[in-house]
């Protein structure tokens, strides 16, 4: 079975993170640079350069690979989750393991029609696996599917 | 079930008089630094108002006493709390693992007990009774137990039930003389530490300030010319050695004193300390992992720790209770025969990667490099620390020497650590996720680490494999999946989590 990629929203959600982040950083540094430039008389562009190449890598640079780099895959007995771009990495949650499920969507991720699939396992390390940027109808099916294999034993 | 429990017990009254003498002191001690801050009222005024304080803390104890109130039903233990908030919670009897009783020194004095409803459903004070008379507390147990007997279901672990010995059978003890021993190897100054710690709290109480650099600066001053000799240095070390080996000992008298594990049906009944008295159950079905613990000296003369990692339980380390904390190699065995599948690893692990050295060398190299570097700006000796960086790298080749894995039928091996060596048996019914991570210089190395979850694991010391042939790992992670997929459609209509 071949990994799926997520929703094009998430892309979307990951540049408007970024960009939001980065804004700031850029708004900070400018008002930082404002005030040392006159009082040190430190040459412009020291704070704001940085900041912007910040704002750069976060915005466009970052989100299209971070995208990219995730994926998952589901069979009938495990989920498989693949992400990250410096450090990779792949996770596997044997279904019959996790606890209950969550779909959660904020408000920016509800403009982007997409949502996220939050399973909560006993575990420490990945007490909660994130899924993002899922339709909802896919979610809802990978809910119920996983849902069916959760046993009716409670913690 | 049935009809509602009906909350008709109190704690034993000898409990305020518990919580006030161990609260007072924190609240009446830092009375005569508040006293000094806000104004000069002399001896009197710090009298009345730690009177006012201790009458009022008494006065909240008390309250809380009367508002607190307990019941057993048919089918439940309800705990009523609240001064003002009230809460009623229901704890049903086939949700109680276990009744803990623990006895701090006080307690004992007063006779009382500290009772500890196991649910297993995490760490918290879901079912605490502080304090209830011991008499009260062995009832509250018989009757639990009582109960649970009589509605406990048919468990699915029946090969668990095979190897279990006679009821209450000991299954590990330490007498005096091992405890010192032991105590010898748990050396440490940070029990000195401590006790500056405490100096600091008393402080206000002693002649002199042991904080004012001037003074220790004079002393140094006054007594070094004379006494800078090699003999006086060792005296000194030899001193802090010895003072660490005493409060080792003594810390482990106090809290492993009496040490006793013993099997009782399908739980472990682990019994220990010299003031507080603790008796903590371990479900055998809750156990989810156990950990060997060992150090290059103990392990010269073949002493070990072992501990399990608990789903939810009472926790003395992050989910781990400790099991036969030094015990030679047989006595460890001898444990972990009766909770199976555990049993310790095959002589022969297997070493990750040769390339971890690398990795480890260069993710600590350039660190150092860079902060020698940048010493030696302001200071060109530093330079010659230099010479250590060979140091770093064969630390490396260290730990990988000691970091070892072996997957053997249905269990996990992962040993890793040069000073504190840890040994982690894993069964493989009990992962909780796995997940396979490549950093940057892991993915130019082609190496991974694997990470292998289980439930009530803690953060920092869950078993890792660190650096595999990203191969190896790969085909580790399916190996493990492949075996639980079986064990779980083998285990279909199985209740243990």
């Amino acid at each position: 079975m071949p990994f799926e990629p997520l929703e094009r929203g998430l892309l979307r959600l990951m540049q408007i993170h970024g960009a939001a982040i980065g804004g700031l950083l850029v708004a900070a540094a400018a008002a930082g640079e404002a005030v040392l430039h006159a009082s040190l008389a430190l040459p412009w562009g020291l704070q704001i350069g940085p900041a912007l190449l910040v704002l750069v890598y976060l915005a466009l640079w970052s989100p299209p690979r971070r995208y990219r780099a995730w994926a998952y895959r589901m069979d009938g007995e495990e989920l498989q989750l693949r992400h990250g771009i410096w450090t990779k990495v792949e996770t596997l949650v044997p279904l019959d393991r996790v606890q209950h499920i969550d779909i959660s969507q904020g408000p920016l991720e509800r403009a982007l029609g997409i949502c996220s699939l939050v399973l909560h396992t006993a575990g420490t390390l990945h007490s909660q696996i994130v899924l993002p940027g899922l339709a909802r109808e896919t979610a809802e099916r990978m809910r119920d599917e996983i849902r069916a294999r959760i046993r009716e034993e409670p913690a | 079930m049935s009809d509602a429990a009906i909350a008709d017990r109190r704690l034993h009254p000898g409990t305020i008089a518990l919580r006030f003498v161990k609260e007072a002191p924190s609240t009446l001690l830092a009375l005569p630094a508040a006293l000094a801050f806000t104004s000069r009222t002399g001896l009197t005024g710090a009298l009345f108002l730690a009177a006012g304080l201790a009458g009022l803390l008494l006065l909240v104890k008390w309250l809380a006493w009367r508002r607190f109130r307990y019941g057993v039903g048919t089918a439940e233990i309800v705990i009523e709390s609240g001064i003002l908030h009230r809460n009623r919670r229901s704890i049903p009897f086939d949700r109680i693992q276990d009744v803990d009783i623990e006895r701090t020194f006080l307690a004992r004095l007063l006779g009382l007990a500290k009772v500890r409803i196991e649910t297993g459903a995490g760490g918290k004070d879901e079912g605490l009774l502080d304090s209830v008379s011991l008499d009260e507390a062995q009832r509250l147990r018989e009757t639990v137990r009582a109960r649970r007997a009589g509605a406990a279901p048919a468990d699915a672990g029946a090969d668990a039930d095979a190897a279990a010995g006679p009821a209450g059978s000991i299954l590990f003890e330490m007498d005096v003389p091992r405890l010192i021993l032991f105590g010898a190897f748990n050396f440490s100054l940070v029990y000195i530490a401590g006790l500056f710690a405490l100096l600091q709290t008393f402080d206000r109480f002693l002649p002199f300030d042991i904080y004012d650099p001037a003074r220790w600066l004079g002393l140094v001053d006054e007594y070094l010319p004379h006494r800078w000799t090699f003999g006086a240095i060792a005296a000194v070390l030899l001193m802090a050695a010895l003072l660490g080996i005493v409060a080792g000992i003594l810390r482990t008298l106090s809290r492993d004193y009496g040490f006793k594990l013993s099997l009782d049906g399908d739980r472990f009944r682990r019994e220990r300390g010299l003031f507080t008295r603790s008796e903590v159950v371990i479900a055998r079905r809750r156990v989810q992992l156990a950990q060997v613990d060992g150090g290059p000296l103990r392990g010269l003369f073949g002493w070990a720790g072992l501990s399990f990692q608990t789903l939810g339980a009472g926790t003395d380390r992050g989910g781990f209770q400790s099991a036969a904390p030094f015990a030679q190699r047989s006595e460890i065995e001898g444990v972990l025969a009766q909770a199976p599948p555990l049993r310790l690893p095959p002589p022969a692990l297997i070493r990750v990667s040769r390339r971890h050295i690398l990795r480890s060398a260069a993710t600590r190299l350039v660190p150092a490099l860079v902060a020698i570097l940048a010493l030696s700006i302001w200071a060109r000796p530093a330079l010659l620390l230099l010479a250590l960086l060979p140091l770093l790298a064969a630390a490396a080749a260290l730990e990988r020497r000691f970091h070892r894995y072996a997957l053997a039928d249905d269990l996990l091996f992962v040993a890793r650590g040069v000073w504190r060596r840890r040994l982690w048996i894993l069964p493989l019914a009990n992962v909780q996720a796995l997940s396979l991570s490549r950093g940057l210089v892991q993915r130019r190395l082609g190496l991974a680490t694997l990470a292998v979850d289980t439930a009530g694991a803690s953060l920092l010391n869950a078993p890792r494999i660190i650096d595999l042939r990203l191969e190896a790992a790969a085909k580790l992670a399916a190996e493990i999946s492949r075996h639980r997929r079986a064990h779980a459609s083998g285990r279909k209509s199985g209740t243990d989590k």
